[in-house]
């Protein structure tokens, strides 16, 4: 009686550890995204199928990351099946991200420690240089075939952004630059039919718009970190570095980057700026849709977005108003795609790389707002035609340093920023103390 | 033929007891090794070194510098002293209000068990979906809590602007982690409740001791147990707090002053990139957490006492 008990107690640890067991083995097979094409879906009759299966050519799976939005991603979706029927050998298993730049930092960060990155991916310009410094990408320059093409038929700016010690890293997918959006309704109310023209017609604008205690405000910015300000950093004059990126001392404390934050500075305390950008606030697009804040300054997507937001709220775009010297101007974003260094399939990859920078695939996803980076489709009709102003719009824009440690610049100017909005130090003594960090950064 | 018999019985022995254990336990240590242990004795490593993330073999030792590059650090003090006021304010409040809800809820009642479902239904929301709706009511401009103080009790005449002030921001944070975990500590509490048997009572009141006494002579005793895990248990939370930081002060802004240990941490590791000094603080919060434990089942080590 007491070994069948304990016969029954081998033999249930022992399931036991095969159910465990197996439940690991199954949890390790890849699970395929959602984009990924599954060819069992027109099999219809099960006998048919194995007759066809072995036929099939050995395919090979290209890994992809992204942080894309829901529209783009669906229209993502698009481009991956155009390049699977053009390349039935080939499989794009494609990874999206949440879109802020925290989880898709973290997951690249992880993937670096596991050493488990995907073969290419989609990243924000100012990330290149940092993973090139890293060692983690693959130089494009020399490998990939066609790199000299589409290096030549691409905006130079743009392929910059991917240029680190000699090589290029990256192609650039994509461009961006912010712009003025104001609400016509609300300006038209306070007696205004214009976007203002200069940055000082713009402060005025800005608390002739505002009723602080209704918490209404002329302007909005979407925190204090350098891409929300930029735009106006840029136009008034401001510097981070210099271009040869060794001093900040002159740059970002300089006359000019201090007369961009002293402006912002007054507008926050006169109550012409949203108190929002320090967090615990009205976000500047819904408070731009829903009026209470008059002009924000945002990118090309916005269009796409209000569509889903606001359906019947109409977008209107302004160049950035001129600062001193009577020129606009902007900051440079948008997102290059790169191999890595561990990538299982380099040729299959270099492939996909090429068909994302084909004018076909650009045209796809110009259709939600995302612009291509290509010159030659700079004036094509399928291109949607709010387009026009953000092309104009960067050809005054300027790229954010392009350095390894850009993030922690980033910061330092951020953190700047917030004792200047909170009144802990002055303008000048502030940005002082971030050149001093910059400096440090730059060695 | 003796020896030989002896053996027998420890070979059966160990098919029939020991072996089946073993493999009982082995998945449970296997995880416990490959998602515990492993990953804490690497970033033990970890912080000892100036960290190279893309080629580890490249890291250089720095020793304890990393562990007193934290004490030097203002950010990290400031960290430690908010997780502090958040741990103590959320606790006491916890243990307390837990308590008495849970004795209201030992009653016979109408609707028991209705208002423990109502009270448990906090914690089994997720920490993203509480902190978001904080978010909403605590919001700076537009915020229901701004409007029934401003607008409804006329308190203040200006908006709260909660999560820019240090101080201020206390208000939420704790106020969520309350309302999200007292339900929690009172289904502890109502388990403890239940183990004093009810002869003691009835003794009690036949010598004549009122509720108040009843109380406190039998109930807050013989919950000592109970007292001694809840305190430990909430105690550890609050040091770890980090979703509701994370989500709501995006970890720290304005000027790094509302972090928790943990988020602040995060951004050193994950922002800044300096994995060795992340480690290091996450082993000083290790540290801290285990001689809390250590110091609370010391100070309160005694057995029930029926």
């Amino acid at each position: 009686m007491k070994s069948q008990k304990s016969i029954l107690k081998l033999v249930s640890a022992i399931i036991t550890l095969a159910v465990f067991l197996t439940a690991c083995a199954s949890a390790t097979t890849p699970v395929a995204d959602h984009a990924t094409q599954q060819p069992a879906a027109n099999g219809s009759t099960a006998t048919e199928a194995p007759a066809q299966s072995p036929a099939s050519i050995a395919k090979v799976t290209v890994t992809y990351w992204h942080s894309m939005s829901n529209p783009e991603t669906e229209q993502f979706n698009k481009v991956i099946a155009a390049f699977e029927a053009a390349n039935p050998d080939i499989t794009i298993e494609s990874t999206r991200y949440a879109s802020d730049d925290n989880s898709f930092q973290n997951a690249m960060v992880t993937a670096m420690s596991s050493k488990t990155f995907p073969d290419a991916a989609r990243m924000d310009i100012a990330w290149v240089s940092q993973y090139a410094a890293d060692g983690v990408l693959m130089p494009l320059d020399g490998q990939m075939s066609d790199f000299n093409a589409i290096s030549k038929a691409v905006f130079p700016g743009p392929l910059s952004t991917n240029f680190y010690q000699g090589h290029y890293y990256g192609l650039p997918l994509d461009t961006n630059t912010q712009v003025l959006l104001w609400n016509k309704q609300v300006f038209q109310a306070a007696g205004i039919n214009e976007p203002p023209k200069t940055l000082t017609e713009f402060a005025d604008v800005a608390c002739k718009l505002s009723d602080k205690n209704k918490e209404i405000y002329g302007y909005a910015q979407g925190g204090t970190y350098f891409w929300a300000s930029a735009p106006i950093f840029y136009a008034m004059g401001g510097k981070i570095v210099d271009d040869k990126q060794t001093t900040a001392t002159g740059y970002i404390n300089g006359p000019q980057s201090v007369a961009a934050f002293t402006m912002l500075k007054s507008l926050y305390d006169k109550g012409c700026m949203s108190p929002n950008l320090l967090g615990g606030g009205i976000a500047t697009d819904a408070g731009h849709g829903e009026g209470k804040y008059a002009m924000i300054i945002d990118g090309p997507w916005m269009v796409d977005k209000y569509k889903s937001m606001y359906p019947d709220f109409q977008t209107n775009f302004a160049l950035i108003p001129t600062g001193p010297d009577g020129t606009t101007s902007s900051v440079v974003g948008g997102e290059d795609v790169v191999i890595f260094n561990s990538a299982k399939n380099k040729e299959a990859t270099m492939k996909w790389l090429s068909y994302l920078m084909s004018p076909d695939a650009q045209r796809i996803m110009a259709e939600v707002g995302i612009m291509p980076t290509l010159a030659g489709l700079q004036n094509d009709p399928a291109l949607p035609p709010y387009f026009g102003i953000f092309m104009e719009q960067l050809k005054t824009a300027q790229a954010r340093v392009p350095h390894p440690k850009w993030s922690q610049m980033d910061d330092a100017i951020n953190q700047a920023y917030q004792r200047i909005l909170l009144g802990e130090q002055p303008v000048q003594a502030s940005l002082d103390q971030a050149a001093e960090e910059i400096n440090a950064l730059l060695k | 033929m003796r020896a030989q018999s002896k053996h027998q019985l420890t070979s059966q022995r160990f098919f029939h007891d020991v072996l089946p254990t073993i493999i009982f336990l082995l998945p449970g240590f296997g995880l416990f090794f490959l998602f515990m242990l492993g990953p804490m004795g690497y970033s033990l490593r970890m912080s000892f070194y100036n960290w190279n993330l893309a080629n580890p073999e490249m890291s250089t030792w720095v020793g304890f510098d990393n562990y007193i590059k934290a004490l030097n650090d203002p950010v990290f003090r400031h960290a430690v002293l908010n997780t502090l006021i958040y741990t103590i304010i959320t606790v006491s409040v916890q243990m307390v209000l837990g308590l008495c809800v849970a004795v209201l809820l030992n009653q016979q009642i109408r609707g028991r068990a209705f208002f423990r479902v109502s009270y448990y239904f906090p914690v089994i929301t997720s920490w993203v979906i509480v902190s978001v709706l904080f978010e909403y009511l605590f919001n700076g401009q537009v915020g229901l809590v701004n409007y029934v103080l401003k607008d409804v009790l006329h308190i203040t005449t200006t908006n709260l602007r909660w999560f820019i002030d240090d101080r201020l921001f206390f208000v939420p944070m704790t106020l969520l982690a309350i309302w999200k975990g007292v339900g929690w500590t009172t289904i502890i509490y109502l388990a403890g409740l239940q183990a004093i048997p009810a002869e003691l009572y009835e003794a009690a009141t036949v010598d004549g001791a009122n509720g108040w006494q009843r109380f406190r002579f039998i109930t807050l005793p013989l919950l000592r147990t109970t007292l001694v895990y809840l305190l430990i248990v909430l105690v550890i939370g609050g040091l770890n707090a980090y979703v509701s930081f994370f989500l709501i002060t995006n970890g720290g802004n304005p000027l790094d002053r509302t972090h928790s240990i943990l988020t602040w941490m995060y951004k050193v590791t994950f922002l800044k990139r300096d994995f060795g000094y992340g480690a290091a603080i996450s082993y000083w919060l290790t540290l801290f957490v285990f001689l809390i434990s250590l110091l609370q089942l010391k100070l309160l080590q005694k057995t029930a006492d029926y």
